[in-house]
């Protein structure tokens, strides 16, 4: 007697699954849901962090169904952009300038989703980029750095030289160089966004130049940087992308900021409301979703003076008198 | 210039320490005849396991968390590619992809998405006395973490265990040839094993160097191809400790001089600094005399292994 219970049982079951299913269905239609690809791990503190802290906001806010995937390869972001775009999701995000051309191939074939790249210039029917204006407050923290240096030599330190991350170590380098034109600018890249290890090592090597600010835009192997300076001491590091002024206190001087929860919001909005043009989302210095943000934790570190400058340069921004060339850091990037 | 030279020793000793470990536990592996291509995922288990144990309860947990980790993933290793002899490099590539996975998503679920920051408690140096007053040397090689010094104090002892030894001398037969050992009465399997443990052992420690000694966090991959880097090594080194231990040098050495060269802001493309090492390890490896070659038996499969 004991089979035929197991088969019922196993039938009932199988049934329920089955309506389950169809009501999820029937849900797919009216209920926004939304994807998320990451280039790495939503632990870095950083870029990847912040994207998913925005897919959060966009399921709290919204009240969307949300899911996240780790990818590493060209080959997955293809592969789960058609996955996620025959699962009929409404908005899918690549998580990074290197997503673009994955969407180019994949976003025509699925009509009725849109996709999102963020770092990304990209403009179609039912695709667009987000540009984020990451080298205005990356100018700002120029200025910054420049007036707090003592040694006048200033660290650069980046995963690899993707184009954002180009666009902001040349606004960052024009921020330094209108406060100090003198000063020495150094510029390692690690050659990947993973090894903390060697991305510490390439701090101090800086520091053995005589770097005392460090401005690094390298995810999770920035980690390194922040450790590298808690060892040595005079020497503050600038955060990139999300916030980073609580991972270590101490030696941060503070953050140039890409308020991604905010970003995702509002470009989320723009999807569900049917407000989509097919144009790239502009976020600047007017959108708050950019800014520097100086550690709370350092206070009195930068001379009054140069706070004053740095403010009334980042007002121009955000009113539109004042505007960075984004053309100049592409062009240079292209060498 | 001398606080430069000693900057870059000093780099160098680091960058060379959790490579050292591991191939130091790969050369010892091979000589048993198994290739652990699971190295890469022991190193970053070992990393995990070390956060973990840090995090609990301070460094010395921190250690027995990073080689307990390595070891348990070496153990899977050996598992199927000696005792169920599936193919070693297939069986050492899914350990590694396994591992990689495992401990992103482990240390979401210990650690949760803000991860441990850098709150992990870290190995300080110690110098050793008057040995560590050297000018330029001293700071760089005798004011260290303990476990550079257990990398260096190594070498020899695998040293004089392989080539003074009778187990020693079983140890490398089974490498040469373990049908010879087996007719001999010994029991290659078990030394199998027991080599793939060790590796393990020392791979969960080059983890644990990462994090307890130089950047005091767990980050996802943070391993980035050591394990990998630590095979080359031992070719490198030609399949001997001590020469492990100066192609170890060797490559930390020019990982951190590609570090400086960075850093000296010269307008050469910074791929070519990148390349350096690979690019320098390469040369080495086709301008050496042809001494050791690697073992006659490495990464075959043992028939009859239960016998």
């Amino acid at each position: 007697m004991r089979i035929p219970h197991f088969l019922s049982a196993f039938a009932a079951a199988l049934a329920l699954a089955c309506t389950g299913d169809r009501s999820k269905d029937a849900d797919a239609s009216t209920t926004f849901r939304v994807a998320l690809l990451t280039p790495g791990p939503i632990t870095d503190h950083s870029w990847n962090a912040g994207a998913y802290s925005g897919l959060l906001e966009i399921r709290d806010s919204l009240g969307a169904e949300i899911s996240h995937i780790q990818t590493k390869t060209p080959a997955e972001f293809e592969e789960n952009f058609r996955e996620y775009g025959k699962r009929g999701y409404s908005l899918i995000f690549g998580h990074g300038f290197e997503f673009q051309d994955a969407v180019r191939r994949v976003a025509p074939l699925f009509p009725k989703s849109v996709y999102v790249v963020t770092s990304s210039q990209l403009a179609g029917p039912n695709f667009a980029g987000i540009r984020f204006a990451f080298e205005e407050p990356a100018y700002i923290a120029g200025m910054i750095a420049a007036s707090v240096s003592r040694t006048g030599v200033i660290g650069l330190l980046g995963g690899t030289e993707l184009p954002p991350v180009h666009a902001g170590f040349t606004a960052f380098r024009d921020g330094v160089r209108r406060v100090r034109p003198e000063s020495r600018i150094l510029v390692s890249f690690v050659g990947n966004w993973d090894d903390a290890s060697a991305a510490k090592e390439q701090a101090l090597a800086q520091i053995a130049q005589g770097a005392d600010v460090i401005f690094q835009n390298a995810d999770a192997a920035g980690l390194g940087v922040f450790q590298a300076a808690r060892e040595k001491t005079g020497v503050v590091v600038i955060g990139s992308n999300s916030d980073q002024n609580g991972v270590a206190p101490d030696v941060v001087l503070g953050s140039v900021v890409i308020d991604l929860p905010r970003a995702y919001l509002t470009v989320a909005r723009v999807i569900r409301d049917g407000r989509f043009t097919g144009s790239v989302f502009e976020l600047g210095a007017a959108s708050e979703v950019v800014r520097y943000v100086a550690n709370p934790a350092m206070p009195g570190r930068v001379p009054h003076a140069a706070q004053v400058t740095a403010d009334s340069v980042w007002q121009a921004f955000v009113n539109g008198s004042f505007h960075l060339d984004p053309d100049e850091a592409t062009r240079e990037t292209s060498r | 210039m001398e606080t430069l030279l000693t900057a870059f020793l000093a780099s160098t000793v680091r960058t060379a320490t959790p490579l050292a470990l591991a191939s130091l536990g790969e050369g010892m592996c091979e000589r048993a005849g198994v290739i652990n291509l699971g190295m890469e995922g022991t190193i970053i288990a070992g990393a995990f396991g070390a956060a973990v144990g840090a995090a609990a309860g301070g460094t010395v947990l921190g250690i027995a968390g990073g080689a307990l980790a390595g070891l348990v993933v070496s153990c899977v290793f050996g598992i199927f590619a000696i005792w169920l002899r599936t193919d070693q490099i297939i069986t050492g590539t899914a350990v590694t992809l396994g591992a990689l996975g495992l401990t992103s998503a482990l240390y979401r679920v210990t650690f949760g998405t803000q991860g441990v920051a850098l709150s992990i408690p870290t190995l300080a140096p110690l110098p050793l006395p008057l040995l560590s007053s050297i000018p330029v040397l001293g700071s760089a090689f005798f004011s260290q973490p303990v476990l550079t010094y257990i990398a260096f104090v190594l070498a020899p002892v695998c040293s004089w265990f392989l080539f003074r030894t009778r187990t020693g001398l079983i140890w490398r037969a089974t490498g040469e040839s373990p049908e010879a050992v087996r007719s001999a009465g010994g029991r290659p399997v078990q030394v199998q094993l027991l080599a793939t443990s060790l590796s393990g052992l020392l791979g969960g420690l080059a983890g644990a160097c990462l994090v307890l000694s130089q950047v005091g966090t767990f980050a996802d991959g943070m391993s980035a191809g050591r394990g990998f880097i630590a095979i080359a090594v031992v070719a490198l080194g030609r399949w001997h400790p001590s020469g492990i231990l100066a192609a170890s040098l060797l490559f930390g050495g020019s990982s951190a001089l590609q570090y400086l060269f960075q850093a000296a802001a010269t307008a050469i493309p910074y791929q070519v600094f990148l390349a350096l090492p690979y690019m320098m390890a390469l040369v080495v490896l086709t301008s050496g005399r042809r001494g050791h070659a690697a073992p006659a038996a490495l990464g075959g499969k043992l028939e009859n292994s239960l016998s």
